[in-house]
């Protein structure tokens, strides 16, 4: 595992990480949308977990958060803000703990996890927009959403870490 | 240890999912519900309808045409930029409401007794 990296450096790494994760989550919303609602593969999101468990959570927040709000702009729907937003902040705060419990080969747990998060935030802020409950009944199709596009980005982080850490030996 | 945990926390939450999904699209919800920022516009009763008909919701936000039949009921038009509603088509259950985020519309399918349902609250 590489040390903190200060300065020039970490900033040129954030910038990358942002950009990366800007055009996969680009290239993403081009294919074709799957019909629930809110429902996608979060592809962006393996930088994300990354970012996490390599870089910390304070990286993390940065690379997130500039890539939803970058994501949303470029994407011409810039209502969608609120929804990564609030999904982006509780997928964080279980990403934060999960780093604490998991160990390097257990990453791509961590992911399916952060999914699940992503999408109560997600959800809790449209109960909010429309101001009722009812839309608390997409909650279970999202769920199993979550944990399969989780487990799909999860094992696509754990190996990129893996690789990306041989390739720095 | 922690990682049989999580994975025992995802399993129950993908379990108890499948299982809700399959009861509540069981349960008999005749009424459909109509309400945008969480005030209740209209009530109807889809095992009292006739015939066909349209009705169109309108306000600042835009607008949506709604298509009304026996026991059905969908969101035909909207001017809201992702469609998400009317690519929903039809509903006839109460598993999901057809939700138009933009224009804050919910249209639920409930029973008949079910009065507070998380609606106009």
């Amino acid at each position: 595992m590489a040390g903190p990296v200060k300065g020039a450096g970490r900033t040129a790494r954030l910038a990358l990480l942002t950009a990366i994760a800007l055009t996969i989550f680009l290239a993403e919303a081009q294919l074709p949308v799957i019909p629930i609602p809110g429902v996608k593969l979060g592809l962006a999101n393996i930088v994300t977990v990354y970012a996490m468990f390599v870089m910390g959570p304070g990286d993390a927040l940065m690379v997130l958060s500039a890539r939803v709000f970058l994501g949303a702009v470029f994407s011409g729907q810039p209502m969608t803000l609120i929804y990564s937003a609030a999904g982006g902040a509780l997928s964080w705060c279980a990403l934060c703990l999960l780093r604490k419990g998991l160990s390097q080969n257990q990453i791509w747990l961590a992911s399916p996890a952060a999914a699940v998060f992503h999408n109560l935030g997600q959800l809790l802020a449209a109960c909010a927009v429309v101001k009722s409950w009812a839309a608390m009944a997409w909650l279970p199709y999202l769920l199993i959403a979550a944990v399969a596009a989780g487990l799909f980005t999860g094992i696509a982080a754990q190996a990129l870490i893996k690789r990306l850490n041989r390739a720095r030996k | 240890m922690r990682t049989k945990l999580i994975a025992g926390l995802l399993l129950a939450a993908v379990a108890g999912s499948v299982v809700f999904i399959l009861l509540r699209g069981r349960a008999p919800a005749p009424v459909a519900r109509i309400s945008r920022d969480g005030v209740l516009l209209e009530e109807i009763d889809l095992s009292q309808v006739d015939e066909p008909y349209s009705l169109t919701l309108e306000d600042d936000s835009g607008r949506n045409v709604l298509s009304v039949e026996r026991g059905r009921v969908c969101v035909s038009e909207a001017d809201c930029p992702d469609q998400v509603c009317v690519k929903q088509g039809w509903v006839s259950n109460g598993a999901v409401p057809i939700v138009c985020l933009p224009h804050k519309l919910v249209v639920e399918l409930v029973g008949t007794g079910e009065d507070l349902d998380g609606g106009a609250g």
